[in-house]
């Protein structure tokens, strides 16, 4: 796919209804995921403390903007409501921006119960949330061997994968990218989920709404509580490979 | 074997032969860059030996080697940074690596001491205050007292409480608790933190004697005698 084509934008976990049907209307588009950070210039429209993943959005959509054709923006309790402003701005700012809430599971009985074969897989954590997040857009048909977890990830794919590589193999994902996966991203109580003897680490974007719950499941599971803006530092790193060390 | 904890501002070298304890200034260390140790802890360890653990692991270990002990906090006031680890039953409860709010806070205090010929041994600890949120603000507050009036004297021992009162609050108000690292030896330093808790001194090796421990359960087998 060549950049003539054109690009459509997204962000979160819209309903596949919603891609689906965009992907018909520019089948030759190539999808870029705006929540990455891809190093593109401040466009100075957001505040800089503020969430990472949403000023990636409006930096990406506007350093794409000649090409982009259209935007898929999630608004529900699935994304935030820094989704909800973002898509908003850049409807204000020109962009075409179709809206998705794929909020319609909110909660669930049994969270131990949902299947969830890449987050409990053996393969690398990278990879792991990759391929989660590959999910947004194709389901995944491979088949993955798993593994008994040794320590936990908590939280939505992080604005420098280089956190991700600090953790084994046999760290399972719980959070958001974990209800990602089960294709129910406004799911608290899939959330909320992790097995507590595991030693887990609570990830969230700094100025995120979400600290507030990886900083209470924190508290009561005894795990580690981090939270990171940009690249992370050596503090954050430090902690992290002592916090799994230490628990082995 | 030699190995060290290379800080931000001193270099801890031990040689685990001969149980010599050298401490140069990291700057000096920066100047050989051909000079390498068989382990190492400290901001720039990893590029000084092809074995790095790093200073939070580093100072669980020794910290858990030297008390003999599974539970304990232990606070580390580096040039750059201050460090905790609390542990309960030999696992970690709390890490905290604070390199932002109250950075380089240990660094200053060196600076300004020097700038005004100070010995923090023989300085008189103040009841009052500097908020030191970090290295730089405390300084500038400490000349604004100085220009205030208030003799340089007095203005630093109010610098240094204000670092006193930042360890304090890093350990939530608890009554007793261990510190690690430099300031261990600035008397000034440790007359005023013991007006708000118990405060068990452990020394400059901590790190060291951690990295030892590391070493030892590593597939290198030392053969060290860790003290």
């Amino acid at each position: 796919m060549n950049n003539s084509q054109g690009k459509i934008g997204f962000y979160g976990c819209p309903k596949k209804e919603v891609t689906g049907e965009i992907r018909q209307r520019f089948p030759e588009c190539e999808w870029v995921d705006l929540d990455i950070d891809y190093g593109k210039p401040d466009s100075g429209i957001m505040p800089r403390a503020y969430c990472k993943i949403i000023r990636n959005i409006i930096d990406n959509a506007f350093s794409l903007k000649e090409n982009m054709r259209i935007i898929v923006a999630s608004v529900g309790a699935d994304k935030c409501e820094g989704g909800r402003y973002a898509s908003y701005i850049l409807q204000k700012m020109g962009f075409d921006v179709v809206e998705s809430k794929n909020d319609d599971i909110l909660s669930c009985q049994n969270p131990e119960k949902v299947d969830v074969p890449i987050s409990t897989s053996s393969i690398p954590l990278v990879e792991k949330v990759e391929k989660i997040m590959d999910t947004v857009l194709i389901d995944s048909t491979e088949t993955f061997m798993q593994v008994k977890p040794t320590h936990g990830f908590w939280g939505v794919p992080p604005n420098d994968f280089n956190l991700l590589r600090l953790f084994p193999d046999s760290t399972h994902v719980y959070g958001w990218t974990r209800t990602v996966e089960a294709s129910r991203p406004a799911d608290i109580d899939l959330e909320c989920f992790v097995v507590p003897d595991i030693p887990t680490v609570f990830y969230t974007q700094s100025f995120c709404a979400k600290s507030q719950l990886a900083k209470h499941l924190a508290d009561k599971y005894g795990g580690l509580y981090i939270d990171a803006d940009g690249k992370i530092g050596m503090g954050i790193q430090a902690r992290i490979e002592a916090f799994l060390e230490l628990n082995i | 074997m030699k190995i060290a904890d290379c800080g931000t501002t001193y270099t801890k070298i031990l040689d685990t032969e001969s149980d010599e304890l050298e401490i140069i200034q990291t700057k000096d260390l920066l100047r050989v860059s051909q000079m390498k140790f068989d382990g190492a802890t400290g901001h720039l360890g990893r590029m000084k030996s092809d074995y790095y653990k790093n200073e939070l692991v580093c100072l669980a270990r020794g910290t858990q080697n030297i008390l003999k002990s599974d539970t304990f906090c232990v606070v580390d006031v580096g040039g750059r940074d201050t460090k905790l680890v609390e542990f309960k039953d030999g696992k970690p409860l709390r890490l905290d690596w604070n390199t932002a709010c109250g950075a380089n806070t240990g660094f200053t205090l060196e600076i300004i001491g020097r700038y005004f010929d100070i010995d923090f041994n023989s300085l008189d600890t103040e009841d009052d205050y500097i908020n030191v949120t970090c290295g730089v603000f405390g300084i500038e507050r400490a000349f604004d007292l100085i220009i205030d009036g208030v003799s340089v004297d007095k203005a630093v021992a109010r610098f240094v409480h204000g670092v006193a009162r930042n360890v304090y609050r890093l350990v939530d108000g608890r009554e007793r608790f261990y510190l690690s690292g430099g300031l261990v030896e600035n008397k000034c330093f440790m007359k005023t933190i013991e007006k708000y808790a118990d405060v068990v001194p452990l020394g400059r090796a901590v790190l060291l004697n951690g990295l030892m421990v590391c070493m030892e359960n590593s597939d290198l087998k030392t053969g060290f005698k860790i003290p």
